[in-house]
């Protein structure tokens, strides 16, 4: 469903050019689950950018579910956000001013989606990561790991078919860490695909398949089964 | 407009700044709208029609200290000597100066006893029966003075004529009565044989501006006001040529205030002038103020919320909805301050109208002034706004 070809980035300012990403090549296929770890500065947050169209790339190609992404416009792109990608972010960005319904209920408004059938979703997401009976509380009244759920809530409300990570668990402590875990597993299993991005180790060794990014190419590609440690690399070229 | 309620509970979470900005809108319509009301009230003053020739009058007073001369013998060859100036149409000796907030005033009444009849202070102006017209006035009813009308010694006779504005009248008879009707003042009766619509006194800014009575009486004292009228694009000229004419004529006297009306009627709107513009100061630099405010707190509100507005780009917002997001944030402070600003308003009028001598306050002024605070609110949002929807969907996963 996510077909990256050859993506490059160059970032530029007065004083230097920087290449974040290079002969980029990346396909997810629907239902996969996927964590893309790499050492900082190596291009990871640069590849969850270009794939949640958060920034234009600079060359190369990127289709998601079948749509050229190079011939969308600003308003095109957002609309394909709202529509396909649900974000979860490493500080939960949720709004401070909104309460809990109020936050889940964002996207679904830029949906335009109605009143009474805003409220069905919302009630529903919130009772999906437990949070059901919390909808009027503010943000800095919930834990970390609460704030994230309301997070993936919020992710999850417009029914996306693709969910983009961003250290999803990097603000939490290990405890929260695994339950939030848990919950994306669970969120897999029910068919969502999953790109999660992380420098933990640990977490992406849970998930069925790791990319490496190093100075902004796929460094290897490793399959883990059942979780278990069986390592396969392959080819840097995947899935061409 | 699905966008209004959460506004609207993130207004009522995140007050301080919003509720500042409601109350100097507030505070900044109801004093700019009684500012505005004050001027426009001015403004009318100013630009009522008196009735005179204003561009071609010019008025002068000649003051004879020599007890040798014969006042007037010598006035009757200085006006003739002055007609004969080319742009000069007619020339006479007055009582006093339209405009210019000196001459006489008096009671006027119904009935010799005014204790029985009606009676209205007045001011009241003479000159011979060339008067009405040298000032450019119009009877409106009735009949304009005949030589026949002038007297020419007013210790041996009074006159028995008068015109009148038809304020005058109006207060005298009841409205559009008076002509051929008699006034009083004291014992001296005249009988109003012409009423003139729009006439002016000399106190323009008093309460008995439009109260005039006009009479045919010419008088030659030591101390003698006249009025000259000349064609408009020659008057300049006839005013440099008046002083040396009239002493070339006659020493003994000296001859001074020779001025034009229009500038006399400045003159005593001088004080007004200045209020206005200091008024209008206070409002421009009122609404700069409010401007500025509505420009720094959407700045600040910006600023400290980027990260927010990636995340509602990258959730879904066009940079549309993130700009109209900011407009309407800004409609619902603004308009929270017009209503308490119009309630303020109405209060502060009320309360200027008890301390000092100011009119009502005008509906329009309020309107007016809300109206352009809504404008200039706008504008003074738009470039933040603008900024705001160009935020990339990107600073969401940035990590500060």
């Amino acid at each position: 469903m996510l077909h990256m070809q050859n993506i490059g980035k160059l970032y530029q300012t007065e004083m230097v050019q920087t290449q974040a990403l290079r002969e980029f090549n990346l396909t997810v296929e629907e239902g996969e689950f996927i964590a893309v770890t790499g050492p900082s500065g190596s291009g990871k947050t640069t590849f969850l950018n270009i794939a949640g169209l958060l920034e234009p790339y600079s060359s190369g190609q990127y289709t998601l579910d079948g749509i050229d992404i190079g011939k969308l416009n600003d308003n095109q792109r957002s609309d394909l956000r709202n529509q396909k990608i649900g974000f979860i972010f490493q500080g939960f960005n949720l709004i401070p001013d909104l309460d809990l319904f109020e936050n889940i209920e964002v996207p679904l408004r830029y949906r335009g989606i109605k009143a009474k059938e805003r409220k069905k979703r919302v009630e529903q997401c919130l009772e999906q990561v437990g949070l059901a009976g919390r909808a009027r509380h503010l943000p800095q009244q919930l834990s970390g790991g609460q704030q994230q759920r309301v997070a993936i809530a919020r992710a999850l409300a417009g029914e996306p078919r693709f969910l983009l990570a961003d250290e999803p668990t990097g603000n939490l402590d290990s405890l929260m860490a695994r339950q939030v875990m848990t919950l994306l597993e669970e969120l897999n299993q029910s068919g969502t695909t999953i790109v999660m991005v992380t420098h933990d180790q640990e977490l992406a060794r849970r998930t069925p398949r790791n990319i490496q990014i190093v100075d902004g190419q796929v460094a290897d590609f490793t399959l883990y089964q059942g979780g278990h440690a069986a390592r396969e690399t392959v080819n840097k070229t995947v899935g061409a | 407009m699905s966008e209004i309620k959460p506004i609207l509970s993130a207004l009522k979470r995140s007050k301080t700044g919003a509720i500042l900005l409601v109350l100097q809108i507030a505070i900044t319509l109801a004093l700019v709208s009684n500012a505005m009301s004050i001027v426009f009230d001015r403004l009318d003053k100013m630009t009522q029609q008196t009735g005179y020739d204003e561009q071609s009058i010019i008025s002068y007073l000649v003051v004879t200290y020599d007890k040798r001369i014969d006042k007037a013998k010598q006035f009757d060859e200085d006006i003739q000597k002055l007609k004969e100036l080319p742009g000069v149409i007619e020339a006479l000796a007055v009582s006093s100066v339209p405009l210019t907030r000196s001459g006489g005033s008096w009671m006027l009444s119904t009935d010799p006893d005014d204790l029985k009849g009606k009676s209205v202070d007045s001011g009241y102006l003479y000159g011979n029966h060339t008067l009405v017209g040298a000032l450019g006035l119009k009877v409106t009813e009735g009949r304009d003075f005949t030589e026949n009308d002038v007297v020419y010694d007013r210790k041996k006779e009074y006159p028995t004529v008068a015109i009148v504005s038809r304020a005058v009248a109006n207060a005298l008879f009841g409205e559009g009565k008076g002509l051929n009707e008699t006034i009083y003042s004291g014992n001296n009766a005249a009988k109003v044989i012409g009423i003139i619509d729009t006439i002016k006194s000399q106190w323009p800014k008093s309460n008995i501006a439009d109260n005039l009575v006009l009479l045919p009486l010419q008088d030659s004292t030591a101390y003698q006001k006249f009025v000259v009228k000349t064609t408009e694009h020659q008057r300049a000229e006839v005013m440099n040529k008046i002083e040396p004419l009239l002493l070339e004529l006659s020493r003994g006297r000296v001859v001074m205030d020779v001025k034009a009306l229009d500038k006399s009627k400045a003159d005593t709107y001088a004080s007004d002038r200045l209020m206005i513009k200091m008024l209008i100061s206070i409002v421009v630099f009122l609404g700069i103020i409010t401007a500025l405010g509505i420009f720094g707190l959407t700045h600040f509100n910006i600023s400290k919320r980027t990260k927010q507005i990636g995340t509602r780009r990258a959730l879904g917002a066009r940079k549309s909805t993130i700009f109209k997001h900011f407009l309407l944030e800004n409609m619902v402070v603004t308009s929270l301050g017009m209503l308490i600003g119009v309630i303020g308003a109405l209060l502060l009028g009320r309360k200027l109208m008890g301390v000092y001598d100011v009119p009502p306050l005008e509906n329009m002024s309020i309107l007016l002034t809300a109206i352009s605070m809504i404008v200039m609110s706008l504008i003074a949002v738009l470039v933040p706004a603008q900024r705001a929807a160009n935020i990339s969907p990107s600073v969401a996963t940035r990590s500060i």
